[in-house]
């Protein structure tokens, strides 16, 4: 057995990579001391520190040491492994502020198996809230925790229970929504995969305390694992009676069924969900009447999101003053967050609210993928925004996303680099919307489209300066007319990227040109005699024969025959190849 | 299954408590299953059960870190607990005939977080 | 194209309707069923429903076309789902399905002649940190790029001689 482990990686990640050379260095010098049997060294995937040239850590401690150099090995075993002490010179503070809690069990336990969660402190927030809470002191509770919905409005948990519990009615019912539509977000898929058991938890809760009977889970029916983890989780709750009647000896009886969706966005919203769970078309209705007071089947109806559910149970098994030590002060706790696109360590995350955007992308996320520059963050999905580079110092929390025309949205945050066109992304963004419009009401149905009409021509560039104007007015009607949340936030990508890339649009309308190097239309292809060494590789992949020419004079592109499919570019060995 | 009720409640949960060392946990959520995880997970039973290894090999959900999945959590007495990525067969194997029976940590595939 | 093993009696879609008749709001988890089971909603089947269940034919096709999930044109033998996500759009999911679309010579949505293969556009398959990803028959093929998809491809239709 070996008395110290140390783990090294070089995490540089422009040029070579080093971790080899220092790896061998550092056991050549074990050796020479006769050590190598005492402590043992390893070379790391992920050494969880990011750009910090060759670091090192030592297992079990929190010695970690980066920006190394050869020379420091024999410094380090001298003092740090010989004697325990700490060279301060090396040392680095750890800034990833990564915290499980509604990930807490996601990775630790089997899913499939009810009794780990059970170990784990599992159930302990229901028996508690069963043998001792009555409604009104859960909602209380709940009211000290902070909760907001995790579903992307950030309404405050306790209200929306409040509501139901305070409307008589001979049956009510609770909801999970785990129709997650966001194109770029899984944080529910792996709740519900990875720790099934906390959303039920929560779901028995949410039932007791608004005096509901019955539960449904409201699945995407393209998970197919996360829909057979919840049945089989649901079962082994009816089997060991914390599902079922007199539920812990207590009067109160819950049944839990699942509902699957059936690939409409629309259906994330909370009237046209309940719509779906009916079994209609998923088109919402106008609010009031709220859920809460008028739902499924015109009862009493609290949905709430699925990292929601997982948050009450935290609260009930933890304690509400626990929950709410994290966070900002209008926004508690933790979020999860799936942090995607041009970012070195693709997943999903959980951090405290507040955390800025920069430690998550930096810190947490690696940076950005092959160093190229941050452009922005997109949150919130097809509802929310764009957050240019200059506020990545802002710390994450409902209010300042809102401030800066994003919303925190369900947990997609995407990340985008200097190739990425904000208006091709606002186009997609709002192709989206349009194809997920249930056409109902006119302002989403036919602002959407018309909308998605003049990014096209811009991305075009057969678009004017006054087409961003009408933009902007479509937006305004979009958002203050539409019927219900898909297309009242449909605009926000379109609003926000036109609010802190307007010079980029205005290239596009005015200038005929994409900075980014996306919109095809607005591009053309070109050799670069300077460059070219004739090899003919481009004349052979051109698909469309557009290459034409000869080794003695030089080869050219035929601009009206291209159709800037990018095969040359990626077969030039010499780069000889330019768009723009 | 025997239901739980408010006294027999509390023992229940003492009673599931899980083995301290010795098991193999391997993430098996969509992302995991989708780099590759079910084939570790069956590489990692077969060698266990062809070198008649006392080592539990269980099934989780995502550990969060989708860019290098599929991911393997080992905890052996005597040897760090640590988590490695990438993992494919052949890492699997690694870590049986390095991590498992080696008692030391295999290179090159270490997640630290 | 209707395979044989496709047409279901009267009674087999009786019992695929069995387990949810009487329960409220049965029918989109009912027409999960019948999809699960052939691949599509059959016509026929839909004709079937109507009399099981007792409601209006406008009804079962208002739902069915509302719904993107639901299809009503038999799949190829092998659905390709292409993800199109917003990190799957972002690292370069336009160009393959570029690359699907010049192989296959179909667009999203259709199936090519020999009935082999369906391309399909999905939003999301949850499996963003692979991305782009797709899924053939279920199994995800992550971290994708043009070059891959000949390869992926082929083994498929090898399969089949």
């Amino acid at each position: 057995m070996y008395r110290k482990t140390i783990f090294i990686k070089d995490t540089d990640s422009q040029g070579l990579d080093r971790t080899k050379e220092f790896y061998n260095k550092f056991l050549e010098n074990l050796r020479s001391r006769n050590l190598q049997n005492d402590i043992q060294v390893a070379r790391a995937a992920d050494i969880g520190i990011y750009n910090q040239g060759i670091v090192l850590r030592v297992y079990g401690e929190d010695t970690i040491y980066v920006q190394l150099k050869e020379t420091d090995i024999d410094n380090i075993i001298s003092l740090t492994i010989e004697k325990n002490e700490i060279i301060s010179s090396l040392q680095y503070k750890k800034k990833d502020k990564q915290l499980r809690r509604v990930l807490r069990n996601c990775g630790v336990i089997n899913p499939d198996c009810i009794e780990d969660y059970l170990a784990n402190g599992g159930y302990q927030g229901l028996y508690k809230v069963l043998t001792s809470l009555k409604p009104e002191e859960v909602i209380k509770e709940l009211k000290i925790s902070g909760l907001r919905g995790r579903g992307g409005g950030g309404f405050p948990t306790w209200m929306k229970w409040d509501f139901a519990l305070k409307t008589e009615s001979d049956q009510k019912y609770i909801i999970c929504n785990g129709d997650e539509g966001d194109p770029g977000a899984y944080m529910d898929r792996s709740v519900l995969e990875g720790d099934p058991h906390s959303v039920i938890e929560g779901m028995i809760i949410a039932g007791y305390t608004i005096g509901a009977s019955k539960g449904y889970f409201y699945i995407r029916a393209e998970y197919p694992l996360a829909i057979e983890r919840i049945q089989n989780a649901i079962d082994q709750a009816y089997s060991k009676g914390l599902i079922g009647e007199k539920i812990l000896n207590s009067g109160f009886n819950f049944d839990l069924s699942i509902r699957l969706g059936a690939g409409a966005f629309v259906c994330g919203e909370e009237t046209a969900l309940i719509a779906s769970i009916e079994g209609k078309r998923g088109t919402p209705l106008p609010r009031p009447p709220y859920p809460s007071v008028k739902g499924l089947w015109s009862k009493p109806t609290v949905i709430n999101n699925v990292e929601t559910l997982a948050n009450v149970a935290y609260i009930f098994i933890r304690g509400a003053k626990e929950f709410a030590k994290l966070g900002t002060e209008t926004s508690k706790g933790t979020k999860v967050f799936a942090l995607t696109g041009k970012v070195k360590n693709s997943g999903l995350i959980e951090v405290p609210m507040g955390t800025t955007l920069r430690e998550i992308v930096f810190d947490v996320g690696g940076g950005v993928l092959d160093n190229k520059n941050i452009k922005a963050v997109q949150t919130g999905g097809p509802s929310g925004g764009v957050i240019p580079a200059q506020y990545l110092d802002t710390p994450v929390d409902y209010e300042n996303l809102s401030k800066l025309g994003s919303i925190m949205g369900s947990g997609g945050m995407i990340v985008m680099d200097e190739t990425d066109c904000m208006v091709d992304i606002a186009k997609f963004y709002l192709g989206f919307c349009v194809e997920e419009s249930c056409g109902k009401c006119a302002p989403c149905r036919i602002g959407g489209s018309q909308m998605l009409d003049i990014l096209t021509r811009i991305s075009k560039g057969q678009a004017q300066n006054h087409d961003l104007e009408t933009l902007s007015r479509i937006s305004f009607a979009m958002q203050k007319a539409s019927l219900c949340g898909l297309g009242q936030t449909a605009p926000n990508p379109v609003v926000s990227t036109l609010k802190h890339f307007l010079p980029e649009y205005k290239e596009h309308t005015e200038n005929k040109r994409c900075p980014a190097g996306k919109c095809l239309d607005l591009l053309s292809y070109k050799i670069i005699d300077e460059k070219c060494k004739r090899c003919g590789a481009c004349v052979r992949i051109c698909p469309v024969s557009a290459i034409s020419g000869n080794r003695e004079h030089g080869y050219s592109i035929d601009t009206q025959k291209c159709t800037k499919c990018g095969q040359c570019i990626s077969v030039c060995k010499f780069k000889a190849i330019s768009k723009e | 299954m025997d239901k739980l009720t408010k006294d027999n409640f509390q023992k229940a949960k003492n009673d599931s408590v899980q083995k301290k060392t010795n098991w193999i946990k391997v993430g098996m959520s969509t992302c995991g299953i989708a780099a590759g995880a079910r084939e570790v997970y069956d590489t990692l039973t077969e060698e266990v059960k062809r070198r008649n290894l006392n080592i539990d090999i269980l099934k989780t959900g995502c550990l969060g870190m989708c860019y290098i999945e599929p991911l393997v959590e080992v905890c052996i007495e005597g040897v760090p607990h640590v988590v490695y990525g990438n993992v494919d067969t052949k890492a699997a194997l690694g870590i049986v005939d390095k991590h498992i029976c080696g008692k030391r940590v295999m290179n090159d595939h270490l997640v630290i977080k | 194209m209707e395979a044989s093993n496709n047409i279901r009696s009267d009674k087999e879609i009786k019992d695929l309707v069995e387990k949810w008749k009487g329960v409220e709001g049965n029918l989109i988890m009912i027409l999960h069923t019948i999809q699960d089971e052939y691949g599509y909603i059959p016509r026929h089947v839909s004709f079937e429903l109507q009399k099981l269940l007792d409601i209006p034919l406008a009804r079962i096709y208002e739902v069915i076309t509302f719904y993107n999930y639901f299809k009503l044109e038999p799949p190829g033998k092998h659905k390709i789902s292409l993800c199109m996500g917003t990190a799957c759009y972002l690292k370069g999911g336009v160009d393959i399905l570029g690359e699907l679309k010049s192989i296959l010579h179909i667009e999203p949505g259709q199936t090519t002649k020999d009935g082999l293969f369906t391309i399909e556009l999905v939003r999301c398959l949850g499996c963003c940190g692979l991305s782009p990803v797709m899924m053939i028959d279920g199994k995800i093929y992550g971290k994708l790029s043009q070059e891959k998809i000949p390869e992926i491809l082929t083994h498929y239709i090898e399969a089949e001689s």
